[in-house]
C-alpha cells in the first residue's frame, strides 16, 4: 500500500474530536470514501503497526480533512503529528442522485464525519436534506455546530433530545434517500427504522488491516450468505445488501 | 570488471526449485488482492494469490483482525471462492512472472484433489501446500502438526502433481521435524513459516477479540531462527516468511538460508517497491548479488552456538 507524506495544515479541537486538515491535490475525493492514515515516522515506528481508516470529513479540491477521536495509541500519535502519512482515497462512497427527493443524513458519534462532505455534495446538486446527529454526551456533540440546522440527540440527555439519533428523527418514511454512518448497532437500528431499505445507504465502521482489499479483515455479512470487504465493496453499502 | 558489473547491474534474480525469479520477493499467500495488483509491478519474482480450497469458504465472522505490538493477529478463515472459480479469475494475476498457487484442504484427499486440478494448468509454475488447517479428520487436532501427517499430505500431493515444484508451508512448532518429513516425502522446497497461533483480548468488554495467527515484525526473530535451523538440515530450498518489512529483513532471511523471501503483512503498511529498493541498495552497497546471499551465514557457526536458555 502506497502512503504519501503530507503536512498537517491545521488542527482543531471539537469537543471530544479532532479535525485535521492536510493538502491533497492529487486525486478527487468522493463523499463516503476513506483513507488509511498514521503519524509519519515509519519505519522507526513499527508499533503501532497498522494505519487507521478514517472517512473524509470534507474536501474542497485542495484541502482534505479528517475527523477523529483519540481512542488508542494510533490516534493519539495522529493527534500530535505535524506530518502524517495517508493513502489515496479508498473505497466506494455514497451513491448520489439528484432526483431522490428529500434526503435524511444520520450520524452517530464519530460517524458524523462523512456527512459533512456528503451534505456539501447534496447542496451542490440541489438536493434538500435534513441532518440528524446522535452522540454519547454534550462534549462529543460539540461537532454538531459544524452542521447548522442539524437535530441533535445525546444518550445522556446533556444536549438536544435525550436518546439515540433515531429519537431525534421521527419517521423516515417520507425521505427519498437516507444516508447513515455510525457504529454498527446504530446502523442496524436505522436499517430497521427505514420503510424502504433500497433507499437507504449505510457507511459501516469495521476494523481494517490493509484498506486495499488484501487482508479480508474488514468484512461484513451480506444477504445470500458470506462476507464482503468494507474497504473495497464499501464502506458504503445499500442497506438491503447487509445482514444485521 | 566483475566487481564493477555487480555495482552497476544489481543481480536480483534467483532460481527457486528450477523456476527463475526476477527478484527473490514473493507475496505471502492471503496478503495480495487483485485490487492491489496495479501497485506492485516489478517487485515480485512470482505471484502467489490467496490460498484456495476445494469448495468456497465464507471465512470466519468478524472481528477478524486486531493490532498487536509490532504486528497483527488475523483470523480470516481461508475465505475464498473455491478452486474452480479461483482458477477462472487467475489470469488477472498474470503480471509476466511465474504464478504459484497456495492450496489447503481439510484432509489428505482434499489436498491431493487440489493438486490434481492444478497438474494440467500450464499457468501454474508451482504449488504451495498450506499445511496449517484445522483437522476434521482428527477431531480438531491441528492438521499437519506433526511429521506423520506432513508426510502423508506431501506424499499424496507429490503423486498428484509430479510435474510442478511443491513447496510445503510449515508452521513454527516442530518445524525442523516437519521440514525433514516434507523433504523426504518429495517436497521441492519449504516455506518457513506461517503465522504463529495467538490471541487478543478486550479487557474492557471482557471478551476474546481475535483468536488467530500473529504476523508482522513481532515474529521476525522466530521466523529467522526457523529458517536458520531448517536450512541447516534440509537440502531443498527454503522460502523465508515472517515479519519482513524492509530490504534489510530480506537480506537477513537470505543470509540465514532462504532462497526467496515472502512479504506479507508489510504490504499493508508499505509500498512493496520500497522494500525491493532497499534490498537492491543493500546488494549494491555490499557488492553482492541476491543469489550469493543465500546461506552465507549457514557455514559460520555463531560464537554463542545454540546454548540458548
Amino acid at each position: 500500500m502506497k502512503f504519501y507524506s503530507v503536512k498537517v495544515e491545521e488542527r482543531e479541537e471539537l469537543g471530544s474530536y479532532t479535525l485535521l486538515r492536510y493538502r491533497w491535490p492529487q486525486a478527487p475525493v468522493e463523499p463516503g470514501q476513506f483513507v488509511m492514515a498514521r503519524a509519519a515516522g515509519y519505519p522507526a515506528t513499527l508499533d503501532p503497526f497498522l494505519a487507521r481508516p478514517f472517512s473524509f470529513y470534507d474536501y474542497d479540491g485542495e484541502v482534505a480533512s479528517l475527523l477523529f477521536e483519540v481512542r488508542g495509541r494510533g490516534t493519539a500519535l495522529l493527534d500530535l503529528a505535524s506530518t502524517i502519512e495517508v493513502t489515496a482515497p479508498l473505497g466506494k462512497g455514497f451513491r448520489i442522485g439528484s432526483d431522490l427527493g428529500r434526503a435524511a443524513l444520520l450520524g452517530g458519534g464519530i460517524g458524523v464525519a462523512p456527512l459533512k462532505i456528503l451534505g456539501r455534495y447534496l447542496d451542490a446538486l440541489g438536493v434538500h436534506h435534513d441532518v440528524y446527529l446522535g452522540f454519547a454526551d454534550a462534549k462529543s456533540a460539540v461537532v454538531a455546530r459544524e452542521f447548522p440546522g442539524a437535530d441533535v440527540a445525546t444518550m445522556n440527555g446533556s444536549a438536544g433530545t435525550h436518546g439515540t439519533v433515531l429519537d431525534a428523527t421521527g419517521t423516515l418514511e417520507d425521505y427519498g434517500a437516507i444516508y447513515a454512518c455510525g457504529p454498527n448497532p446504530m446502523l442496524a437500528a436505522v436499517k430497521l427504522a427505514v420503510g424502504n431499505e433500497s433507499l437507504c445507504q449505510l457507511s459501516v465502521e469495521e476494523r481494517m488491516g490493509c484498506g486495499n482489499g488484501s487482508c479480508n479483515g474488514c468484512v461484513v455479512p451480506v444477504r445470500g450468505g458470506g462476507y464482503i470487504r468494507s474497504c473495497i465493496e464499501g464502506p458504503v453499502f445499500p442497506a438491503d445488501v447487509l445482514v444485521w | 570488471m566483475v566487481v564493477r558489473e555487480k555495482h552497476t547491474s544489481v543481480g536480483l534474480a534467483v532460481e527457486l526449485c528450477g523456476v527463475p525469479l526476477k527478484t527473490p520477493l514473493i507475496p505471502a499467500s492471503g496478503t495480495l488482492s487483485r485490487e492491489a495488483l496495479g501497485e506492485i509491478e516489478g517487485v515480485y519474482g512470482a505471484m502467489l494469490p490467496k490460498t484456495t480450497t476445494p469448495v468456497a469458504r465464507d471465512g470466519n465472522p468478524p472481528p477478524r483482525v486486531a493490532e498487536t505490538p509490532a504486528g497483527m493477529v488475523n483470523s480470516i478463515g481461508l475465505q475464498n471462492p473455491g478452486i474452480e472459480r479461483f482458477l477462472q479469475g487467475l489470469d488477472e494475476f498474470d503480471l509476466g512472472v511465474p504464478i504459484f498457487i497456495s492450496v489447503a484442504g481439510d484432509t489428505v484427499a482434499e489436498f491431493a484433489s487440489l493438486c490434481e486440478v492444478l497438474v494440467g494448468d500450464n499457468r501454474v509454475s508451482a504449488v504451495e501446500l498450506n499445511l496449517s488447517c484445522p483437522n476434521v479428520e482428527c477431531g480438531g487436532l491441528a492438521f499437519c502438526a506433526g511429521p506423520a501427517s506432513v508426510e502423508e499430505v506431501v506424499t499424496a500431493c507429490r503423486a498428484a502433481v509430479p510435474n510442478k515444484p511443491i513447496l510445503a508451508k510449515l508452521t513454527n512448532e516442530g518445524v525442523v521435524e516437519n521440514a525433514r518429513a516434507a523433504e523426504s516425502s518429495g517436497a521441492d522446497g519449504l516455506t518457513v513459516m506461517n503465522t504463529i497461533p495467538a490471541l487478543t483480548v478486550d479487557a474492557r468488554a471482557r471478551k476474546v477479540l481475535v483468536r488467530g495467527g500473529l504476523s508482522g515484525p513481532a515474529i521476525k526473530p522466530v521466523a529467522l531462527r526457523a529458517v536458520y535451523d531448517v536450512s541447516g538440515v534440509v537440502s531443498v530450498p527454503v522460502v523465508g516468511s515472517g515479519g519482513v518489512v524492509s530490504g534489510t529483513d530480506v537480506a537477513e532471511f537470505m543470509l540465514v538460508g532462504a532462497t526467496a523471501v515472502q512479504v506479507g503483512t508489510a504490504s499493508f503498511v508499505r509500498d512493496p517497491h520500497e522494500i525491493c529498493d532497499e534490498f537492491t541498495s543493500y546488494l549494491k552497497e555490499n557488492g553482492l548479488s541476491a543469489a550469493e546471499l543465500t546461506g552465507a551465514l549457514r557455514s559460520v557457526r555463531p560464537a554463542t552456538g545454540d546454548r540458548g536458555q
